[in-house]
């Protein structure tokens, strides 16, 4: 798809969340929230006793950004299904290991959900959110967002070698 | 105007659950049509090999914010409804740089991961559990990091960098439009992917993002959007108010945590109380449009400063049309140490549905009392009538904020209230024969004593706890200060209760003279006082200065000293200390300009002539002040004039004075005597 026609798609969802819900797109909520309930499950008094997740403990998964999280799996699915660009795979270079991606993959994961619990929201709860209705921390984030990623590229750059 | 779900307070409904799964729909729907479903593709941007990501997010990020800003301007809907982060720069940059390597290691944020996870990518199944393994490592080490979480409320990043909306709008929507062009350009030249460089389709969005950008400086209204912006709570604030004290007088308040009825807030604003502050965080057209009798306006973004000064001082009570940004701002001044902020229940809407609304119009049958009341609240609220119940007059409801000033009408009618107590300043003959009804006699000079040599300083906070102790007062009590002749003991008994950090108090205005010459009763029985445990706060007083601070402060030019002595005594041709004349730089402005009227009939000079003569004086309500005078007695008058009266923010009392300063000759002074003396021969 043409990127600014999907931009501008993209832009009149986040309107359409503004204005039915009242608050912007997230998904790093709805991982906090999965987070929330594996830890309860796994240790549920200590869980329950923690300043975090302690409030969310009752029920971690009635949450709004949590179903908008299954939402957008679900849309990724119809919109790739329709496209049949559904391929079973490990995303990487021709030439790099696929441990290396493995390795790459989760460690990032580990530092975006940090990252995101930390700031509040990730690239679509804070800086598009939040750069939409133009508030200084989320604009902050973004450009953070990017400083970070090209500051580290180079070092990663292996598992995309072909 | 469109009611959200936030705004109603329904994000946790069902229907809120099905509503945010088809937009999550349509946004996963969208980031996998722009191929986000794919890590290469994302990570391509920080090899600037393919920048899909900077186009389509940007795309969308400019679209969303020219839609809001149209719908805002339009009235379509407030940013009210709009849950707003608060800005914590610390967590923002900190977590911005951590997310930044962590996209760039996994190639996925956790939106495309979803997506990517339903194209079958096992790269993104690893990054979603890394995501929640990341999510409980922060749970874990939540107490080391949450300092960084503090935020500074609400802020906007144009009126952050001193602009307008519609300009910082339509400069990032140029530099989008020009990043745009810029990748297609390097793109085309690379021949890479798709060429849009010279298509129809990116010449015809930039050119329409451009115009409806350019569109926003006639269809905003003055310039800015966000004016209800606000100063939004922590996500993790605490919730819980306790009120300093004061059960018996705000039980009723209190029993509804962090809100006030309209009926209640009604009745208080009728009685004239002197210790509510009521504040309008709506845009100001909207407040000069309507607003409470009685509310100042502030907006959002201004508010922790402006209420500095009632920090825990009277009952802070804000209002918007609904409660949602009340509400976070309350969170936020909270967290801010603020305990006496209250949000009104249901906000304007529900002031003018629950009082003001006539009972002929309700649907429900009114009783005969509530009509009553509906009726007074009406005829002050709406027709500007004079309350019913005898209050202030109407330069006091101004400053409806203790401390303050306190009129005769409002104590003979709240004198008998539960936590009013009367202190009565004046010689013991006079107040043993004849004083107002449950009267304490306090004797100023109580409060004072030799400190490390000078005499006449006020005494620490513990001393003043155990008098105010053995008086039977307590921190709740609002303590109303009586004067005879000298209006200057009672605001120097108010310095005393400022050190303690009990800030509910008010100077009777006209003192016993007024209450005298109105006919008001008086008593001469003795009273019965059962002692208490007064916890004086040691660190309350901020204001309190010694002469080195004096003098520092006269050496880099940094505050507006005001000498309050009378002339003859700032001049150097009086003098009844060490050395005559003035600390270098004062000013003078002897108390007495303060007061009219004489002895018994003393009584502060109106406020808007007050702050005029003051004006003149101090550049501005922030400036640094400090005031003094021989001993800090008289000073304390003018103290009260510029912090309670008139809302100095930043006064100091250098207590010494004059006494101190005179009798050490190593400090600087200025007299008019010697330099005429010298200049003579």
């Amino acid at each position: 798809m043409n990127p600014y026609l999907a931009g501008f798609l993209l832009g009149l969802t986040l309107l359409a969340s503004f204005l039915i819900l009242g608050a912007g797109l997230g998904a790093s909520g709805g991982l906090a929230r999965i987070a929330a309930f594996s830890e309860c499950v796994v240790a549920p008094a200590h869980t329950r006793a923690s300043e975090y997740f302690g409030p969310w403990c009752d029920q971690p998964l009635r949450y709004y950004m949590l179903f908008m999280l299954v939402g957008t799996f679900l849309g990724g699915l119809i919109s790739a299904l329709f496209a049949n660009r559904i391929d079973f795979k490990l995303e990487r270079g021709t030439k790099a290991p696929a441990f290396l991606r493995a390795t790459l993959a989760i460690v990032g994961g580990v530092l975006i959900g940090f990252a995101s619990r930390l700031a509040a929201g990730c690239t679509s709860g804070q800086a598009l959110t939040g750069g939409a209705l133009l508030l200084t921390g989320s604009l902050v984030f973004l450009v953070c967002i990017f400083a970070g990623g090209y500051a580290a590229a180079w070092f990663v750059r292996r598992q995309w070698n072909d | 105007m469109i009611e959200t779900l936030f705004a109603r307070d329904a994000l946790s409904t069902p229907m809120a659950f099905g509503l945010a799964l088809l937009i999550g729909v349509a946004f996963g729907f969208v980031l996998e049509r722009a191929g986000f479903g794919s890590s290469r593709r994302l990570a391509g941007i920080f090899y600037c090999r393919d920048m899909a990501v900077l186009k389509v997010m940007f795309s969308g990020l400019v679209t969303a914010m020219l839609g809001i800003a149209y719908l805002t301007a339009f009235g379509w809907i407030s940013l009210d409804s709009i849950y707003l982060m608060p800005t914590a720069y610390g967590a923002q940059i900190a977590g911005g740089l951590i997310f930044g390597v962590g996209f760039v290691l996994s190639g996925w944020c956790p939106g495309t991961a979803a997506a990517g996870l339903a194209s079958g990518k096992l790269d993104a199944l690893l990054c979603l559990v890394g995501a929640v393994i990341g999510s409980i490592i922060f749970n874990e080490v939540y107490p080391s990091v949450a300092p960084l979480q503090a935020d500074s409320g609400m802020q906007f990043v144009y009126a952050n960098l001193g602009m307008s909306q519609p300009v910082f709008a339509l400069l990032l929507t140029i530099v989008a439009v020009l990043a745009f062009w810029g990748v297609e350009y390097v793109e085309h030249r690379r021949k890479t992917g798709t060429c849009y460089f010279n298509s129809s389709s990116l010449k015809g969005f930039g050119t329409v993002l451009i115009v409806f950008a350019v569109g926003l400086f006639i269809a905003v209204p003055s310039g800015g959007m966000a004016t209800d912006e606000a100063t939004s709570g922590a996500e993790h604030g605490a919730s819980t108010t306790v009120m300093p004290g004061g059960p018996d007088l705000l039980a009723d308040i209190e029993a509804a945590g962090d809100h006030i009825e309209p009926e209640e807030l009604a009745d208080r604003l009728l009685a004239g109380d002197p210790g509510l502050l009521l504040v309008d965080v709506r845009p100001p057209a909207e407040f000069d449009a309507f607003h409470i009798r009685g509310a100042q306006s502030v907006e959002l973004n201004e508010l922790e400063t402006y209420l500095q000064p009632y920090q825990n001082r009277g009952l802070i009570v804000l209002y918007s049309n609904g409660m949602t940004h009340p509400a976070q701002a309350r969170d936020y001044l909270f967290g801010r140490g603020f305990q006496n902020a209250y949000i009104l229940t249901d906000g304007l809407t529900g002031f003018i549905e629950r009082c003001l609304k006539p009972a002929s119009l309700r649907s429900e049958p009114v009783p005969e009392d509530v009509a009553v009341r509906i009726a007074s609240w009406r005829a002050y609220f709406l027709e500007g009538a004079q309350p019913t119940v005898p209050y202030a007059e109407p330069a006091a409801l101004a400053s409806v904020t203790l401390p303050g000033l306190v009129s005769t009408q409002w104590l003979d009618a709240n004198r008998d209230r539960d936590g009013v107590r009367v202190v009565d300043l004046r010689p013991q003959p006079e107040y043993n024969s004849g004083h107002i009804p449950g009267a304490l006699r306090l004797d100023v000079e109580n409060l004072r004593g030799n400190i490390g040599g000078v005499g006449s300083m006020l005494l620490p906070a513990r001393m003043i706890g155990e008098h105010l102790s053995l008086m039977g007062i307590q921190p709740s009590d609002v303590l109303v200060l009586v004067s005879g002749d000298k209006v200057h003991d009672v605001t120097l008994v108010g310095i005393g209760l400022e050190r303690v950090g009990h800030e509910r108090y008010g100077v009777l205005d006209g003192g016993f003279g007024k209450w005298m010459a109105e006919g008001r009763p008086t008593d001469t029985a003795l009273l019965s006082v059962a002692p208490t445990e007064y916890p004086a706060d040691g660190l309350a007083d901020r204001f309190t200065i010694d002469y080195t601070e004096v003098l520092r402060r006269i050496q880099d030019h940094s505050a507006v000293i005001i000498d309050v002595r009378p002339a003859d005594s700032f001049s150097g041709t009086k003098s009844d200390e060490a050395r005559a004349g003035h600390i270098p730089g004062a000013l003078n402005r002897p108390y007495t300009e303060d007061l009219t009227g004489i002895a018994q009939a003393q009584r502060f000079k109106p406020s808007e002539a007050l702050a005029a003569e003051y004006r003149k004086l101090i550049p501005s309500q922030d400036a640094p002040v400090i005031v003094h005078c021989r001993t800090g007695h008289q000073a304390s008058q003018t103290f009260f004039v510029l912090t309670h009266l008139l809302g100095y923010r930043s006064v100091s009392w250098y207590d010494a004075g004059w006494s101190e300063w005179s009798a050490r000759p190593e400090l600087p002074i200025e007299s008019q005597v010697a330099a005429t003396a010298l200049a003579a021969p």
